[in-house]
């Protein structure tokens, strides 16, 4: 019974950095109607911002995120501008393809520029726990799932309370007529790729106390955030969120009761599953 | 028949080539030259003429990969005999992937395929018993050919392996050519453009749809067995990997999707490009795919051979 | 005789949206069958329960006898029935000749004689000139043709034209209506959706016109131009209570 809740609340605070990915694809698409296959690489790119800010000047990991979000923000909104945007009436198997290409880039350079040898950031705090009753919670994710929170928190605040908030979700909802009524889509296309970079980001920043960091560790983000993502449904920002944790609690149960080797087949089976009979997801519009 | 001469003049040539380099390396770049157009030619099949991009063409390649290594190692089957039925093991699923799978449409599809690929390759890689897992299977010394008592190769240099691979590249293109000018050529352009206009006039989408992926991973297992034996070890990541499939995708892109000749011109730019860069970049070779993959879709999204066919169209149109 | 076509109370619906309620009417083989309406009365909706793309919820398609309820698009097209696109849907990076080889791929598994069939066709619309020019490049009124030619090439026995004079100038419109005309010389039996008033009245031998879903009225040309019913369902009743 222990071993079960253990192996929950690993996965619900796991699963809210998924939800953080998540949140951005379904963010860049749900505005764009884009599918980024780089969001992995965007993380990653956080992974190592975090780490150099952590080696380099000693900026703790789960401080330096007000550092790395904007940085990626800014980096996202670069690539919304000059690739993204001009591809947005292109077949989706193009955009998706562009993506990928941006991702290799990515990644590819992070090998040029640092190597592909694994990085660890160790922290003081790295291999401490804190013991919630019969559970015992890793110091470093139980911090992760705490600001995971407030950023998704401060993310649902800004989308339902801030007019710019509410100018994404009507682009997202329905570009022309956003357009018809005054809002700037370009702006938004720019703002939510910048927006979901951060995200990506912050999550990134996150993880890296706990994940090794090389360049190529953004691959199996990216499509661990495409189960997340189609299973709350595109364009959900909420159905992200379930996702997140769905698939996080998901993945550590069955790390536990089935096999380590086995937990990813069992997302990616998960994955097949979703998009076969409901790929509109928990909570998502069916528009495909 | 006319149509075929200018196929056979550079066919011939390269038959040709191992008389006259016998530079190991040199003949090992062609080698990897024919790989990649078989492969390319494959994927075309399914994506370039019917539409569907599947990003886990991978999934077949390391099917056929494994499936004859496998055959070879533990049941002693010479190659020969052994790459037809991991052939024919990577169609029967990939046709019950298709037949579950291409209910989805564009985006979903792919993802769908991604996912296919991956669920094999840690199939792949926790199943040690059959495939040893991440440690892989290194290849033992192939048998020799004989026919009819008579030795044609030990496969201890590379001109066998030249050849065979020369064949396979030229039956890929002809497995094209053919699909091209066919009703099942016309039937998959139809389905690429307008699913639902070519339900509407009589074609069944599912069924030609999987026609195309059988015919398509067919080749590419085909394509996979041969690497591996020519390599001679495999592991999951390395067969399997999505790097794999995008490499094929990116071949078509940038040479030209849905045409004969710009899978070939993809794989000739992306081979001797990447060896060119190996020395200086080393692993980041793919950073010259990720570039031009980013060029071509912004500036050429129908590819080399789509720009220029353009070019040409157009100047056509001015006369 | 046995109608061709015969649609018995069908009824579609889309969650609680009533896109079809209760329509019935006939095709006899070898007529012109106007069907018309304002727009959202589920004249295209209807046309995708009688091709195939979704099966109607209640009621049956009778197709030559053969009761076709759930039969797949494709099924349908070889049977004889083929559909044009309000929106046109031309195969774009394929030539005109090609797309049209593509309907005469329907009846034959040979592509040189289906070209034979095409190219029969594309000179029947007036289009074997543009044989060679990319469909995607064409203007509007050759679409329309060319989509006219591709059914025609699939040799079926009977064609649905949804709304083929839509965005036509009178020239293309008065084309279409000579093809309409030649195609019921040949045998062909079709039924038309359009708005165009006049081009129904000349080629059209009996008219079903459509409101919210429901058959308000049916008859030859002459009773329904002038039924008080019909106008008020163009033009908004008085109480308005019709969405």
């Amino acid at each position: 019974m222990a071993v079960l809740l253990q192996s929950i609340f690993s996965g619900v605070l796991i699963g809210g950095v998924y939800a953080l990915i998540g949140i951005g694809l379904t963010l860049i698409f749900g505005v764009m109607r884009v599918i980024n296959f780089a969001q992995g690489e965007l993380v990653m790119i956080g992974m190592y911002c975090t780490f150099f800010l952590f080696k380099l000047a000693g900026i703790d990991p789960f401080l330096s995120v007000v550092l790395t979000m904007p940085a990626l923000f800014l980096l996202g909104a670069a690539l919304q501008s000059t690739l993204i945007n001009r591809v947005l009436d292109a077949l989706p198997q193009n955009q998706i393809l562009l993506t990928i290409g941006i991702g290799l880039v990515l990644s590819n350079t992070a090998m040029l520029a640092f190597t592909s040898d694994y990085r660890i950031l160790s922290t003081t705090y790295s291999s401490s726990s804190v013991a919630l009753g019969s559970v015992r919670l890793s110091t470093p994710l139980l911090y992760c799932f705490l600001i995971t929170s407030a950023i998704t928190g401060a993310l649902y605040w800004f989308l339902a309370r801030t007019d710019t908030g509410h100018a994404i979700r009507a682009t997202a909802q329905d570009r022309d007529a956003a357009q018809l009524m005054g809002v700037n889509v370009r702006n938004m296309g720019v703002l939510a790729f910048g927006l979901g970079s951060a995200l990506a980001g912050a999550a990134g920043a996150l993880i890296a106390p706990t994940y090794y960091i090389f360049p190529q560790v953004g691959g199996a983000f990216t499509l661990k955030a495409f189960v997340v993502v189609v299973l709350g449904g595109m364009g959900s920002v909420v159905g992200a969120t379930l996702g997140g944790v769905l698939i996080g609690m998901s993945e550590s149960l069955a790390a536990v009761y089935i096999g380590s080797g086995m937990k990813e087949l069992c997302v990616y089976v998960i994955f097949l599953l979703v998009l076969l009979l409901k790929p509109s997801g928990l909570l998502g519009k069916s528009r495909t | 028949m006319r149509v075929l001469l200018p196929w056979a003049i550079p066919a011939l040539a390269l038959a040709l080539v191992p008389l006259f380099i016998q530079s190991p390396y040199a003949l090992h770049i062609f080698i990897l030259l024919f790989i990649a157009v078989a492969l390319g030619e494959s994927w075309n099949v399914l994506g370039g003429f019917a539409g569907q991009y599947s990003v886990g063409h991978a999934a077949w390649y390391g099917l056929g990969a494994y499936g004859a290594f496998i055959l070879l190692q533990r049941k002693g089957i010479p190659p020969w005999f052994g790459v037809w039925a991991a052939v024919a093991i990577a169609v029967i699923i990939a046709l019950a992937v298709g037949w579950i799978t291409f209910r989805l449409r564009g985006p979903y599809f792919v993802l769908a395929s991604i996912a296919v690929a991956e669920i094999i390759r840690l199939a792949a890689l926790n199943w040690k018993i059959l495939t040893n897992g991440a440690e892989g299977i290194l290849g033992s010394d192939l048998p020799p050919l004989q026919i009819a008592g008579t030795m044609i190769t030990d496969w201890n240099s590379k001109t066998p392996y030249y050849y065979l691979g020369l064949l396979m590249a030229v039956f890929c293109v002809a497995v094209n050519f053919a699909v091209k000018r066919s009703k099942l050529g016309y039937y998959l352009q139809a389905i690429r453009e307008d699913q639902d206009a070519a339900h509407s006039l009589g074609i069944a989408l599912t069924f030609y749809k999987n026609t195309a992926l059988g015919i398509s991973a067919a080749c590419t297992a085909l394509t996979g067995s041969f690497a591996a034996f020519y390599v001679s070890f495999i592991e999951p990541q390395g067969v399997f990997g999505i790097d794999v499939s995008i490499q094929m995708v990116l071949t078509c892109i940038i040479g030209g999707i849905g045409t004969v000749t710009g899978p070939l011109l993809g794989a000739v730019v992306l081979v001797l490009l990447s060896e060119w860069l190996r020395a200086s970049l080393a692993q980041a070779h793919l950073l010259v795919y990720g570039v031009l993959v980013i060029a071509v879709i912004l500036l050429m999204p129908d590819g080399f051979v789509g720009f220029i066919a353009q070019r040409l169209r157009r100047k056509a149109a001015e006369r | 005789m046995r109608p061709l076509l015969e649609v018995r109370n069908v009824s579609r619906y889309f969650g609680g949206v009533k896109a079809n309620q209760d329509v019935s009417f006939s095709v006899e083989p070898g007529i012109v069958l106007g069907l018309i309406g304002p727009n959202g009365a589920g004249k295209t909706t209807l046309f995708n329960c009688i091709t195939g793309f979704y099966p109607p919820s209640k009621g049956e398609i009778v197709f030559d006898g053969q009761r076709i309820n759930g039969f797949p698009p494709d099924k349908v097209c070889k049977l004889g029935m083929a559909r044009t696109w309000q929106k046109v849907r031309p195969l774009a990076k394929l030539t005109v000749l090609e797309n049209a080889v593509v309907g005469a791929l329907c009846r034959t598994a040979s592509v040189s004689r289906a070209k034979g069939i095409a190219l029969e066709q594309l000179r029947v619309v007036g289009l074997e000139q543009r044989a060679e020019v990319l469909a995607g490049g064409l203007p509007i009124g050759e679409r329309k043709k060319l989509e006219l030619a591709r059914v025609l090439a699939t040799m079926p026995r009977m064609i649905l034209l949804d709304e083929v004079m839509g965005g036509l100038n009178a020239r293309e419109s008065e084309e279409i209506i000579q093809l309409i005309l030649d195609v019921k010389k040949r045998g062909l039996t079709q039924v038309v959706i359009e708005h165009d008033m006049k081009a129904i009245v000349r080629t059209c031998d009996r008219i079903v016109v459509l409101s919210s879903g429901e058959k308000l009225a049916e008859g030859i040309p002459q009773e329904i131009v002038n039924d008080p019913r019909v106008m008020a369902a163009y033009l908004g009743d008085s109480g308005g209570a019709k969405a």
